[in-house]
């Protein structure tokens, strides 16, 4: 394993993250000054009680307590696992399939649903749309600087059809909670749960929107958009929680409290992805793009909390199949010219 | 939690403090009275951000409600709103 990359001697953030800096013991910044990764004690505890507390006065008032977005990859597995067996709630599985999906994640899918006995839904877009849409958010600027610091641009197109649909079904079946799958180092510490006014949220979406749209048509709105009937129709939205935040498991931990529902790692996927096969390729774009990886900010927080070891870090960032990134590549119709270039400052 | 006593001025220097460590600014690129998501200093998570900050910081309870552009849609409306709060 090299890597030639200069990085952070204890983290893994590396010398094109922006705002880093690293003493003359090679330490940066961000582990210096718990940056971004600030994991005080009282804001877990708040959490843990108040989503205890929202749980008990919601359970069984409407047909499902959750919907959880389950993408089939381990960590939204778990808080499938989680929402059903720990918090005893009638959860609504809910995948979108954007046409990148490991097979053996799709599996995984029908096995975890079905040992756990709950609903299941999956929403498949336009495959001609998600390509398109994953094009764009590629060769273009899309999303804000600080949102590209935890996810790469697709990964955040593709959540943002997640939440969206997501958030629609909640409304339209009365349901109070969404859960998602992001772990700290992935979301900000307070966001472990939220509640957002959708109508400022729209409003603060409308750069990024008009730019989809400009590029891709009004399709855009239709799988990304919060239309003003939602808005002016519902009273109270649904909470947005990510219980995982809550526990402090490794990876292994992981693995081992999902295996016995029938989940199988997948073999056709990069370091840092257990379900998504474009993956590989988002991360080549982002680093082209950026100068460093979008798993660098999440994978350094996991050290940080003990949770994984430097060399295991260094070893997801490094597994980017290159066959993976050349089907994706094929697949959208992207030239390799077409991706801007980082510049060193 | 802040108990010192709040003027706007201090709301709103621990404020700048706080949007040029979270999201990678300098002060000179924060515009005071345009938006923040409006000039790209945050995203819809940054106004999540924001508001968990602001309840901490200064024992106030913001609703979804409230998190609207009179009261976020700049750091001057920002740090007004606060004041309004803590009365």
């Amino acid at each position: 394993m090299h890597d030639s990359t200069k990085r952070c001697t204890c983290c893994v953030l590396s010398e094109n993250f922006p705002k880093i800096e690293f003493d003359e013991k090679g330490v940066c910044n961000f582990c210096r000054e718990e940056l971004y990764h600030s994991t005080e004690k009282s804001y877990i505890d708040e959490a843990t009680r108040a989503i205890s507390e929202m749980f008990e006065k919601e359970r069984g008032k409407a047909e499902y307590d959750a919907i959880v977005c389950y993408s089939g990859g381990k960590d939204s597995t778990l808080t499938l696992k989680l929402a059903v067996e720990k918090y005893k709630l009638k959860v609504l599985s809910f995948t979108l399939e954007n046409g990148f999906t490991s097979p053996e994640a799709n599996k995984n899918i029908e096995r975890v649903v079905a040992a756990l006995g709950i609903d299941h839904i999956t929403f498949r877009p336009s495959k001609k749309f998600m390509r398109e849409l994953y094009k764009v958010s590629s060769i273009y600027e899309i999303y804000n600087k600080k949102t590209l610091t935890r996810i790469s641009a697709n990964c955040n197109s593709c959540i943002s059809i997640v939440n969206n649909t997501a958030l629609k079904y909640a409304i339209e079946k009365n349901i109070p909670f969404i859960l998602s799958g992001f772990t700290l180092g992935q979301i900000p510490l307070n966001a472990i749960y939220y509640k957002t006014n959708y109508a400022f949220l729209k409003e603060s979406r409308q750069s990024t929107m008009d730019k989809l749209t400009d590029l891709l048509g009004d399709d855009v709105h239709k799988y990304m958009g919060i239309s003003d009937r939602v808005i002016e129709q519902v009273k109270t939205y649904p909470v947005n929680i990510n219980i995982l935040c809550l526990e402090s498991h490794t990876e292994k931990e992981i693995v081992d409290e999902i295996l016995p529902l029938g989940w199988v790692p997948p073999k056709d996927v990069d370091g840092c992805s257990s379900n998504c096969r474009l993956n590989a390729f988002n991360n080549y774009v982002h680093e082209t793009k950026y100068g460093y990886s979008p798993y660098e900010l999440e994978l350094s927080h996991l050290i940080r909390k003990n949770l994984l070891s430097r060399e295991e870090a260094l070893h997801k960032l490094l597994d980017q199949p290159m066959d993976q990134i050349r089907y994706a590549m094929k697949d959208l119709h992207i030239d390799e010219s077409q991706l801007p270039r980082f510049k060193v400052q | 939690m802040k108990t010192e006593v709040l003027t706007k001025e201090s709301i709103q220097e621990s404020f700048l403090e706080f949007l040029c460590q979270q999201f990678l600014v300098e002060r000179e690129d924060i515009e005071l009275e345009k938006s923040l998501v409006d000039t790209g200093i945050i995203d819809s998570m940054g106004l999540i951000e924001i508001s968990a900050y602001l309840q901490r910081e200064y024992d106030i309870k913001i609703t979804e409600e409230k998190m609207n552009r009179n009261n976020f849609g700049s750091v001057i409306k920002i740090v007004d709103f606060v004041i309004r709060e803590k009365l």
